[in-house]
């Protein structure tokens, strides 16, 4: 590795290095993922407290640019891997992508938004580049780059863990909700992006990795891990039935259902919309618990969103203690009520 | 066929993580199999019966005794256990080693046919060993399968992504992080626990000599108590998100 690395990052007193980051933009069905969106305006914020930091930015697979327009802060270059057949995730063909053009740039810092994909793909360049990974960090603190250091929930959300990366090269997969910036940037202020098209290259072994056949998209629906507002529910709904009040209430807010691990194992609900320890880590702004107990495993699925509001029959159950807001009663008698007023302040507005 | 799992151990989730002056302190707690282990077990031992003469061997790499977990999984359906005694805590990257050498080492440089591990392990939820595992294997991979249909030339399977499903299909030798709602586990019987006490558990010593990537330098307790305040009419708690919170 080269001189850049001998020293910490914030450290370095002349900014005469420049220092290199690239953030991998992630598109589905030609449609760059908000994730990826929150994580690149995210770092753009970071860059510009450190001065002679560039960013730039990698999108693998055919998207328009124009859907991104407004959408991206600060400065930088974007490489669109624009042909088809990078359209489906292919490990392969992604992950050549991403070391190429960390090499062409000599970039010390990969940064993905913490998805199913990343999830795949870093672990497998992490071991190839000899990087440092870091998963699953939430939107990095101002003062990150010090030592590249991230503070994440372990042990079911009951510790707290540094990790510090101790190789040069180091991946990030990180969730970087705006919901956690107390200013957030303005993105169409001043942003000064440049899209470059990088050019088809021959790739050999092609049998060597899985290939994604096919990729089908639930239509109409927010997934629970990207919606900004989540109405879960708990064994106390009765049953399959009584998700239809919830979905009512999702749609009225334009938010996603989740559920609990019991109403899962009884099959009322998809694992996809389960929501803890065995499930998705969910940190929505608003998270609304009808007839959740709040056992430790599901807290920890749901510890990092923003105002919590629980509706329980028992004025004991722990939910209530991780709660901003709390309701004592049946939901089958609360939730009517919560829906009409929602529906009748909506209306004012 | 040969099937390798990977196998590791968590806290049961009902065991408290004490902390004694600023360390972390694990002697109360109670190590279990990590439960996307158990699914990945699970789907190992169905290729089993389904492919006659297969052998399911179970990898583990522990820095505490994890003999238990293992006469466990023996009582499950697997054939065979290693495991990789650390002393010192690996990070992901050298259970990734460990794993790889104890594989390539067991199989005498011939690799399984396939290999499954859990999706990530609840205690740190890194998910980091499984496709690191394979990239220093040099086999394909796919994470967090959902459901899987294997032939003899080849594997279909499908992984839940935010929003939807991705269809796969992947060749042999390949490795698989296994997702909740792939398979419901058998239990035990107590005819299987009896069986496993007489099958055999190698243990292979080992000293870390790659460097780690990534390494803890504290944690602390979090508490993430609220204040709640009750309300009893439901306008209330909406006027409240809505003023308070801007939240629509």
């Amino acid at each position: 590795m080269n001189t850049l690395y001998s020293e910490p990052i914030g450290k370095r007193g002349n900014h005469t290095t420049m220092t290199k980051w690239l953030v991998f933009l992630e598109q589905r069905e030609g449609i760059v993922k908000q994730s990826s969106i929150d994580a690149w305006n995210r770092v753009q914020e970071l860059a510009a407290l450190l001065p002679g930091t560039v960013v730039y930015g990698l999108l693998p697979g055919p998207a328009s640019i124009g859907q991104l327009e407004g959408r991206l802060a600060g400065k930088g270059v974007i490489y669109q891997a624009g042909e088809e057949r990078l359209r489906l995730y292919n490990p392969q063909h992604y992950m050549r992508l991403v070391a190429d053009t960390l090499t062409k740039e000599d970039a010390s810092t990969l940064f993905f938004a913490d998805t199913a994909l990343s999830r795949d793909l870093a672990p497998r360049l992490s071991v190839r580049l000899q990087a440092s990974l870091l998963s699953g960090c939430p939107t990095l603190d101002d003062t990150w780059p010090d030592d590249g250091g991230c503070r994440r929930p372990v042990y079911s959300g009951s510790v707290i863990a540094s990790f510090l990366p101790l190789r040069p090269l180091r991946i990030y997969t990180t969730s970087s909700r705006p919901t956690h910036s107390a200013a957030p940037f303005d993105a169409s202020s001043g942003a000064h992006i440049a899209f470059v098209a990088l050019e088809p290259y021959a790739i050999t072994g092609e049998a060597l990795f899985p290939l994604v056949r096919q990729l089908a998209m639930h239509k109409g629906t927010t997934d629970v891990a990207e919606a900004g507002i989540v109405i879960a529910g708990g064994r106390g709904m009765g049953g399959q039935e009584g998700f239809a009040l919830l979905e009512e209430l999702a749609r009225t807010l334009g938010g996603a259902v989740g559920a609990s691990r019991p109403v899962v194992d009884e099959g009322w609900r998809p694992h996809a919309e389960q929501i803890g320890q065995t499930g998705k880590t969910v940190a929505p702004l608003l998270y609304i618990a009808c007839a959740i107990s709040g056992s430790p495993q599901h807290l920890a699925g749901m510890g990092s969103a923003g105002t919590v509001v629980a509706i329980n029959r028992d004025p004991h159950a722990p939910i209530f203690d991780v709660a901003d807001y709390g309701i004592v009663g049946d939901v089958h008698i609360v939730l009517p009520k919560l829906l009409e007023a929602l529906q009748e302040f909506l209306q004012k507005k | 066929m040969h099937i390798a799992v990977c196998l590791c151990q968590v806290p049961d989730t009902a065991s408290v993580i004490g902390f004694v002056e600023d360390t972390i302190d694990l002697s109360r707690v109670n190590e279990v199999m990590n439960p996307f282990d158990e699914y990945a077990l699970e789907e190992a031992v169905r290729l089993k019966e389904r492919f006659e003469g297969s052998v399911v061997t179970m990898f583990s790499v522990s820095s505490s005794s994890a003999k238990e977990m293992l006469r466990k999984g023996l009582a499950l359906g697997g054939d065979r256990a290693v495991l990789v005694s650390a002393r010192e805590l690996p990070d992901p990257f050298q259970t990734a080693m460990l794993l790889s050498r104890a594989i390539t080492g067991f199989y005498e440089g011939a690799l399984p046919d396939l290999v499954f591990c859990g999706k990530h392990s609840t205690d740190f939820q890194s998910a980091q060993v499984p496709m690191m595992l394979a990239e220093l294997l040099g086999i394909s991979s796919v994470s967090a399968v959902i459901k899987l249909h294997a032939s003899a030339e080849g594997i279909e399977v499908e992984r839940e992504i935010e929003g939807g499903i991705e269809y796969i299909s992947v060749h042999y030798p390949v490795l698989f992080s296994v997702e909740k709602g792939l398979n419901v586990p058998r239990k035990t019987t107590i005819k299987a626990v009896m069986e496993a006490r007489k099958k055999p558990i190698d243990v292979l010593p080992v000293t870390i000599s790659e460097s780690p990537f990534v390494t803890i330098t504290g944690m602390k307790p979090l508490v993430r108590k609220k204040t709640c305040r009750f309300v009893t009419d439901p306008s209330e708690l909406v006027r409240l998100l809505s003023h308070e919170h801007a939240l629509f």
